[in-house]
């Protein structure tokens, strides 16, 4: 296969119009707004992992934006078209072409810090998601990124793994959730028939990290839940076409989810720990399908949290006595607005939870975001961005970095070892399970001590 | 002679109106987004967020780690919304009471040097003039001028034909590049606003759900 510049070299004019065509197209009022606005005042700038970790010009949010917004005034503009140098206009060429990609592929990981910090509240990440489609209507989105969505198509999951692997997976795990809990009745359900939660997780964990599955098994177990897994399409949350943003193969790949839900006539999806997939899936899987979801949607999080909260589950918090802090995925905080569930969890379940500083919706991008860990061609840039991420938790003296995201999570861990930062990453999952308190009869015959 | 530059005046900011409301058709026309997602918050709420609370130091590491710009940038609003106050009174043929003239020219003197500030500024920082195009320094000349000479006519009013003249040039150019933000300022961050008001982020992630 030829290479993005090769490709982006053989663009016709035909190509071009149709990459300014889609770019249209994926503009609202909202995204118009935001072009016309920038007075490049810079105050974005130190609000970028990307230019904190190296502070040049082209890692500065405003001018990634005027890439952009140069195209959409010489396109789109009265003032673009008649005096196109006085306002820094200029035409949808190669050129131009190669700076989106080099911008909205390269430099950024959509993470929205910039739009939070911006002058006038310029919301960065939609405008960029409107270039990468057009950048993926023209046949240039990064290989790597786009296989992972064609895993996503042919496979069911982003990575290939076939059912039969799946299943054994599963099987082992419930074998060895029968052991750790001492009860032969401790289940991992798959395929079960009117179960109330239908459960979605990132194949990360049955590949990589198995026993954070086990780990959310384990919670489901101790609360008594009525929960499967789909052994077919549907059980992988993960949605790569947020990244590459062909809206197509992204509805294509929820539509997994609801079908899923269908069959199996479960009545909520319960997305497990991962920023993207549950950005994906809550608030733009509708959107891409043209439809509302005829079933109730959470994450993982909120559901320990109400096990919590109405005493379904038990934790002892001495059982995790290592200082805890908690990283906040941008696309489940910032952009998703769940902030608080993970963080009553864990102020229940860890001895010594500290904050890192910022929080919340001010966090910083780890750096894995925007598909950039499917992207091999950023690795360097995209290690790099993630240095402030790595000064944020050495500042905690956190043991434990909790991240309720497993694309963060191998971010995370690739920092650990660059920045020697000496620490152990966990999902929330796995805290829950390692403090869970349970006594008296097994939880499989729906009497959990509390 | 003032009288034509009056009408001279009238006739810019009838321009100005025109082509901004322009330009906000034009956004509009690219139309709204029909969300399908449920809410998880109250977009209104979000809005009111935004143009309250988020922009202040506490809520804006942008405005904490920059605040003599940020300050900076609200003294040389300041002081253009004060000329433009001065400009339809002076138009409207009211007299501004004498005693107030002093404040306002203070005001205005130091908004037109907080523009100079923000111009120093813009060409001293390599990124910032990595990142302008002529409009920016053209928008802020303009601005700036316009400003200083409000100031310099209330204390001497036999320059006013100056300060009119570069009132009209400012009105003319101003749909044309980024001074057209007194317009898409206010539905950018209404926008903003409603998008995490919406996904519950804002008001304020802290108080969560």
């Amino acid at each position: 296969m030829a290479s993005l510049e090769e490709r982006i070299d053989a663009l016709t004019e035909a190509q071009l119009r149709h990459g300014l065509e889609v770019f249209r197209s994926k503009l609202r009022a909202a995204e118009a707004a935001y072009l016309n606005a920038c007075v490049h005042c810079g105050l974005c700038a130190d609000s970028c992992h990307y230019y904190r970790t190296e502070p040049a010009l082209e890692n500065v949010p405003a001018r990634k934006l005027d890439h952009v917004a140069a195209a959409f005034k010489r396109h789109f503009t009265t003032a673009g078209r008649l005096v196109p140098r006085l306002v820094g206009a200029r035409p949808f060429d190669r050129a131009m072409v190669r700076a989106w990609l080099d911008s909205v592929f390269g430099r950024c990981t959509l993470c929205g810090r910039c739009s939070l910090n911006c002058t006038i509240g310029i919301g960065l990440p939609r405008v960029f998601r409107a270039a990468r489609a057009a950048l993926a209507a023209m046949g240039l989105v990064p290989d790597d990124l786009q296989a992972t969505v064609d895993n996503s198509l042919v496979h069911g999951n982003n990575m290939a793994i076939t059912k039969e692997d799946w299943v054994d997976t599963v099987q082992w795990l419930e074998e060895e959730l029968q052991m750790e809990t001492g009860d032969p009745g401790a289940r991992i359900p798959l395929d079960k028939q009117g179960a109330r939660v239908l459960f979605t997780v990132n194949p990360r964990e049955p590949k990589f990290f198995p026993l954070s599955l086990q780990a959310s098994a384990k919670v489901f177990w101790a609360a008594g839940e009525d929960w499967t897994l789909a052994s077919d399409p549907g059980w992988d949350l993960t949605n790569y076409g947020l990244f590459n943003c062909n809206d197509e193969q992204a509805g294509r790949i929820t539509q997994n989810l609801v079908d899923a839900m269908e069959r199996l006539g479960c009545t909520t999806l319960v997305i497990g720990e991962c920023g993207h997939g549950f950005g994906s899936a809550r608030w733009e899987g509708p959107e891409w399908l043209q439809r509302r979801y005829p079933f109730e949607l959470c994450s993982v999080l909120e559901l320990m949290d109400e096990y919590l909260t109405s005493g379904r589950i038990a934790v002892d918090p001495s059982r995790n006595p290592k200082p805890v802090t908690l990283h906040d995925p941008c696309n489940l905080v910032r952009h998703g607005g769940v902030s608080e569930p993970q963080r009553r969890v864990l102020r229940r379940s860890v001895a010594h939870f500290v904050e890192m500083t910022p929080s919340r919706e001010q966090s910083f991008c780890c750096g894995g975001g925007g598909g950039q860990l499917a992207m091999a061609a950023y690795k360097d840039r995209r290690i790099r961005a993630g240095g402030m991420k790595a000064q944020q938790i050495r500042a905690t003296g956190a043991e434990i970095v909790v991240a309720p995201c497993h694309n963060c999570i191998d971010q995370l861990m690739e920092l650990n070892k660059e920045y020697t930062l000496g620490i152990q990453v966990k999902t929330v999952a796995e805290m829950v399970a390692e403090a869970l308190v349970t006594a008296g009869p097994s939880p499989s015959e729906g009497k959990t001590t509390t | 002679m003032d009288q034509p530059l009056h009408l001279a005046v009238i006739a810019a900011a009838a321009w100005a109106a025109g082509t901004l409301a322009w330009v906000w058709l034009g956004v509009r026309g690219f139309g709204r987004r029909v969300l399908l997602a449920p809410p998880a918050g109250d977009p209104a709420a979000g809005v009111r967020y935004a143009f309250t609370a988020a922009m202040l130091p506490w809520a804006k590491e942008s405005v904490r780690m920059h605040l003599p710009s940020y300050a900076t940038g609200i003294v040389f609003h300041l002081g253009t919304f004060v000329a433009f106050g001065l400009l339809a009174a002076t138009v409207a043929g009211f007299e501004l009471p004498p005693a107030l003239a002093p404040t306002g020219a203070i005001v205005m003197l130091a908004g037109a040097g907080a523009g100079l500030a923000l111009l120093v500024k813009r060409i001293a920082t390599p990124f910032l003039r990595g990142l302008s195009s002529p409009d920016d320094f053209i928008a802020n000349l303009l601005t700036t001028s316009f400003g200083a000479l409000a100031a310099v006519t209330l204390l001497h009013p036999q320059l006013e034909s100056a300060w009119l003249i570069t009132a009209v040039v400012l009105l003319v150019y101003l749909p044309v590049g980024k001074i057209r933000h007194c317009v898409v300022f206010f539905s950018s961050r209404a926008y903003m606003g409603a998008f995490f008001g919406y996904r519950g982020t804002f008001p304020s992630a802290r108080q969560g759900r």
